[in-house]
């Protein structure tokens, strides 16, 4: 098969490191001291660190609510974090698109289909909370400029179709609306500034951070540290953690840097560990999630996670070993990611799956001229050359084929209970797309614990720290072992705007 | 091309002579910055320039214009990208003292071959 650099730059920049003997800058240590004394170098109403879905969408509604005085700071030097980079699906109950294609749903059935992937360990008062205000969110980022496809999909684990996805197949349709919006209601946003710790009051309340000014990520090269004084408070916004190793091992020592990852660069958590630091209570830091959408010919999300996502549903995935489907491809991301670590060849070595689809269905999404122009995906017109390529036993798979077509026939999965709503008429025939699938590491189940106010509690008290309030990945626990797709978007945003609502009432 | 080549000649003559020299410059910035670091390093030697220390001879806007891609591939502009738009800053990708490859390159296979690492 292709011989791509799966890491590609990153590799590369690490490689650079090495060779010139120049070890990558170790992360500064931040700490948190109190303020007592600290000459304050600039004061702010309302401070926001990170500025993806969260933190963009509490800038927002702060500002809604009154504030004149809103900061994000970031500490890449673009925007967005990794909501920039992700699939842009965002699910919702009761929307008008669900009006529209007949789909009933509800809070109540959203979150039961969440529970059941949490495994028992979710958070159900924060599920609700988020399902509750989920559309409300969905238009927050429609005013700003959004632009979603013009159909429903039905994602792993939900039972019914509840995902807009933006007609750019990417959070970025998301993240740039909300920041230009930013940019229009004058939030003030700062990029290459990077968090160094709380600065607590004499009651242990956060009353400021300290920055760095001019950071270069990965870089030996300290700006200055400024005080900032935040009259409101801090609406911490970081995001997770899975591009840091060395953490996401700690909790997980199979997820080494051979593993994938989808996550933007910045994604080392930092904010998490310095909220912990603060008394922050820890949730499910060894949950983190890869996901099964994910290709092996491309790094982090790439073209082919988002081709995957739409087609999963009217699909077959096949062990190449056998011939043979291995998994219900639309069961939650664990089970899926889970299942396809197991296919193995006789050594043992890795032998990543394929979804085979056909065109006439696979075409309708933008992403299948993309990935089969970037060589990540491959277009056949027989299945005997399908089979040849990648080298799967034919008269099984082709036994398999005729099978699954009497499952899309009569709608029921005899084989693995799949949800047929959406293969309805969507029979496997030539020409086909076909992908390889092997899981990356996406999402950090793990963070601080907080309440439906998107207060931080401490560990020792049981109660808010004052001044302070986490949105979005850095929270923790609200899905358990294993979140279902497009449930982080509308999460994201309805904590970001939860955080800034209690902040302003404060 | 031969101008290409050339030019190309110069770059690796001056990653040859990387430990001759204590820093290296990009040959089309020698004639036009010549040693004048503070041109570019407006916040002090020590600091990295600031993200708008590029901007005083290149417009993001004429730059979009030259990487601009066909409408099916518009947004793998690096000028004027789907991520990021014309904001993403441009040390990002490119570096004067050292080889730097695209952002996109960590996530996508197509190339940017007139890209100079």
């Amino acid at each position: 098969m292709s011989n791509i650099d799966l890491l590609g730059r990153r590799n590369f920049i690490k490689g650079l490191g090495a060779a010139a003997g120049v070890a990558m800058a170790a992360p500064a240590m931040a700490v948190s001291e109190k303020a007592n004394g600290v000459k304050w170098d600039k004061e702010v109403e309302v401070l926001i660190i990170g500025s993806g879905f969260a933190g963009l969408a509490a800038a927002i509604e702060a500002t809604r609510k009154g504030a004149k005085d809103v900061h994000i700071f970031e500490k890449m030097s673009y925007f967005g974090g990794n909501s920039a980079i992700n699939g842009g699906l965002f699910a919702a109950p009761g929307t008008p698109m669900q009006k529209k294609e007949g789909v009933q749903d509800s809070v109540d059935r959203m979150v039961a289909d969440q529970l059941k992937s949490g495994r028992g360990i979710a958070d159900e008062a924060l599920l609700r909370h988020v399902a509750s205000h989920a559309v409300e969110a969905l238009q927050m980022t429609i005013d700003a400029g959004a632009e979603y496809h013009p159909y429903l999909q039905q994602l792993g684990g939900h039972s019914v179709a509840r995902t807009y996805q933006t007609t750019v197949s990417c959070g970025a349709g998301i993240t740039q609306p909300l920041y230009k919006e930013c940019q229009r209601i004058g939030v003030n946003i700062h990029n290459r500034s990077k968090f160094e710790g709380f600065l607590v009051g004499d009651k242990g309340e956060v009353v400021g951070v300290k920055m760095r000014q001019n950071y270069h990520f990965g870089e030996d090269q300290p700006g200055d540290v400024l005080n900032i004084r935040a009259k409101r408070g801090v609406i911490m916004a970081t995001g997770g953690f899975a591009q840091n190793v060395d953490l996401r091992m700690a909790q997980d020592p199979t997820l080494t840097s051979e593993v994938g990852c989808t996550n933007a660069p910045g994604a080392t958590g930092e904010g998490m560990y310095e909220m912990f630091r603060l008394g922050a209570i820890p949730v499910h830091l060894a949950h983190i999630q890869s996901g099964p959408w994910a290709s092996p010919d491309e790094g982090g999300f790439g073209y082919v996670s988002n081709y995957s996502i739409y087609n999963f549903p009217h699909s077959m995935a096949i062990n190449r070993l056998t011939g043979k489907r291995f998994m219900n491809e639309i069961a939650d991301r664990k089970t899926r990611a889970d299942a396809e670590l197991a296919c193995r060849d006789e050594k043992g070595d890795a032998l990543p799956p394929i979804l085979i689809t056909s065109y006439k269905d696979s075409k309708q999404h933008p992403n299948t001229k993309k990935v089969i122009k970037y060589n990540v995906g491959w277009k056949f017109d027989t299945i005997e050359e399908l089979a040849k390529h990648f080298d799967v036993p034919l008269k099984p798979l082709k036994a398999q084929i005729e099978e699954y077509n009497t499952y899309v026939k009569s709608g029921e999965d005899k084989q693995f209970g799949k949800n047929m709503t959406k293969a309805k008429d969507k029979f496997i025939e030539a020409p086909f797309t076909v992908v390889r699938l092997w899981p990356k590491v996406h999402y950090c189940q793990g963070g601080v614990q907080v309440n439906t106010k998107a207060e931080v509690k401490d560990s020792f008290t049981g109660q808010p720290i004052p001044g302070l309030y986490a949105a979005g990945e850095v929270c923790g626990g609200i899905h358990g072992v294993s979140r279902l797709g497009s449930c982080s978007i509308p999460e994201c945003m309805v904590m970001g705007m939860t955080a800034a609502r209690s902040m302003m009432q404060a | 091309m031969k101008k290409l080549t050339i030019v190309l000649a110069l770059v690796l003559g001056g990653l040859v002579s990387l430990s001759a020299q204590a820093i290296e410059q990009r040959a089309w910035h020698k004639e036009v910055i010549g040693k004048d670091c503070k041109v570019c390093h407006d916040k002090g030697i020590k600091q990295f320039p600031s993200d708008q220390a590029c901007l005083q001879c290149h417009d993001v806007d004429d730059l979009a214009e030259q990487t601009a891609r066909s409408e099916e591939d518009k947004w793998q502009n690096p000028h004027n990208n789907l991520h990021y738009g014309k904001d993403l800053p441009c040390q990002e990708c490119h570096g004067e003292h050292k080889a730097k490859k695209p952002l996109c390159s960590n996530c996508h296979t197509f190339k940017f071959d007139k890209h100079q690492e």
